[in-house]
């Protein structure tokens, strides 16, 4: 796509940015139930589109990890349905206006919502995502530019079919949603300099294309980085609670963001820790879980565990990994001060947590371990916008600036302060 | 576009190419080690590093960037590539860039 396409592109998606109506208007509602009924509707258009992309990704050699990614099935339909009827819960308290404030004289503030602007979103050959990150921004008042991997191209096509006619369906104009199909890298790398058309970036995908993003582009950008995400377990903590949240924090969905990668276990509760993760074993995810221990704990293994996981040292690039399958690393440490220097060290800012039975300690930890969520004595998996009752999210973010955490409908706005003045003068009493 | 590596993360071969490879794949491959540390001829998606195509996009523009190039879209079609060495010679042929 050349320059002038890609203008012409920018422009429409800020005349429909224009053109929409506030935020919280009933056309967004609408938007999302037309959207969940026409994905249904269109379903078998949709998954021969996807076969379409497959058969190509298929004849081009493509791997079969990224072609399960690509791969729509009935589950991803239902999972549309839901999430549209979960964006239409939750969306009229998400644009509320905010708290009246008592200013001077008479004045009063409030904050009301308002669309972060045009959002581009960048990602990589997942169908999902294109769903996901439609939904959501567009029903916060979003202007929305989609570039997904071109490996699905034509499952985009047929769901941009979806969502123009969601648009006409729901009175909103058309633009508000761009599914990019036909934009090359250099086209990209055109997008990524229009910091005066494009008001925020969205990468979803792996480190590099995150990377290219923040290097070569100066739109603010909300990123869901990786998760390189620590368990502490101090010497106070209850050893059966400690293997149940390891547990947990590894072995469904390991390649996650939200997954445990390291264990930080003081060495005062390391046996104890070994021991009663040694006795579960036999259970059947358990028996798939890899470990990286460091030599410390090498010869104090438990025969049982040992024998009954695959077991190897632990390296230095075991640090700070992300390892994205059920390997987990398992680490000694003297105590809280060398686990918060390890996290500070390695940790992503991601998620991190600590096993304690100490109050005093669990606030150590958390007053300076510095991640967009810090777990006490639970799951590292509770950091989950829904889980956490905070609304359907499409990332977690790991920034510093305007949202930090789970990116909910809230997070996909921004706030102008309403002021009624009440005649009231701030300088001149006349 | 951004300037060429620092001559200290270039390794002992002094390629260029290479070392951004090596950069780009231990990015890529979420680690915390020093790239110049990283074989020549490792695996790209075995024990230490894991790349995929997954990730080819951003590699893509990160190696664009870091050498000054244009990278064909096709660059990978038809390729065997299974160690950094195979990645850097094939991204050295695209830009005519032999070792500097």
């Amino acid at each position: 796509m050349n320059d002038p396409a890609i203008d012409q592109l920018l422009s429409a998606a800020r005349a429909a940015l224009r053109a929409a109506p506030p935020v919280g208007d009933e056309a967004y509602l609408r938007f999302a139930r037309s959207v969940g009924a026409l994905v249904r509707h269109r379903w078998s258009e949709i998954v021969r589109a996807n076969e379409v992309d497959l058969a190509a990704g298929h004849g081009r050699g493509l791997p079969e990890p990224l072609l399960h990614r690509m791969r729509l099935t009935g589950a991803h339909r239902d999972r549309v349905a839901e999430l549209a009827g979960t964006v239409q819960r939750e969306l009229v308290a998400a644009t509320r206006p905010g708290p009246v404030f008592q200013g001077l004289g008479g004045a009063t503030a409030r904050q009301v919502p308002r669309p972060l602007g045009v959002v581009l979103m960048i990602y990589e050959a997942r169908p999902t995502v294109t769903v996901d990150g439609t939904l959501l921004p567009v029903c916060a008042g979003n202007a929305v530019l989609l570039r997904g991997g071109t490996e699905i191209a034509a499952t985009n096509a047929a769901l941009g079919a979806v969502f123009d006619t969601a648009l006409a369906e729901s009175g909103l104009p058309a633009g508000l949603v761009q599914v990019l199909t036909d934009v090359d890298r250099a086209g990209l790398r055109h997008l990524l300099r229009r910091d005066d058309a494009i008001d925020v970036l969205i990468p979803r995908g792996s480190p590099s294309l995150v990377d290219a993003c923040r290097i070569s582009s100066r739109i603010p950008m909300i990123v869901g980085g990786g998760g390189v995400n620590h368990q502490y377990v101090h010497r106070s903590a209850d050893p059966d609670l400690a293997v149940r949240l390891v547990l947990d924090g590894k072995l469904p969905e390991p390649e996650g963001c939200t997954a445990l990668e390291m264990v930080l276990l003081d060495d005062a509760v390391a046996d104890a820790f070994l021991d009663r993760l040694a006795r579960r074993v036999a259970e059947p995810d358990v028996a798939r879980l890899a470990l990286r221990v460091d030599t410390t704990l090498a010869d104090r293994l438990p025969a049982g565990l040992r024998a009954g996981l695959d077991v190897r040292p632990l390296t230095d690039a075991d640090d700070g990994r992300e390892f994205l399958d059920t390997t987990l690393a398992v680490r000694t440490v003297s105590g809280l001060e060398q686990a918060v220097a390890h996290i500070d060290r390695y940790g992503s800012g991601h998620t991190e947590g600590i096993v304690t039975g100490d109050p005093r300690v669990a606030d150590e930890f958390c007053r300076r371990v510095d991640a967009a969520a810090l777990v006490v004595n639970g799951s590292v998996r509770l950091h989950d916008g829904p889980t956490l009752g905070l609304g359907t999210e499409i990332v977690i973010a790991t920034g510093r600036l305007h949202v930090r955490g789970p990116v909910t409908l809230r997070s996909l706005t921004t706030r102008s302060w309403r002021v009624e003045g009440n005649g009231v003068t701030r300088f001149r009493a006349a | 576009m951004s300037t060429v590596q620092p001559e200290a993360a270039t390794g002992a071969t002094g390629d260029r190419v290479l070392a951004a490879v090596k950069r780009v794949v231990v990015r890529e491959s979420r680690l915390s080690l020093d790239p110049a540390t990283v074989p020549d001829d490792e695996p790209l998606d075995g024990r230490l590093l894991r790349v995929t195509s997954l990730g080819l996009l951003g590699m893509l523009i990160r190696l664009e960037d870091d050498l000054d190039a244009t990278l064909p879209d096709d660059i990978f079609a038809g390729r065997e590539i299974h160690t950094v060495a195979d990645l850097a010679d094939l991204v050295r042929a695209a830009t005519q860039a032999g070792p500097s």
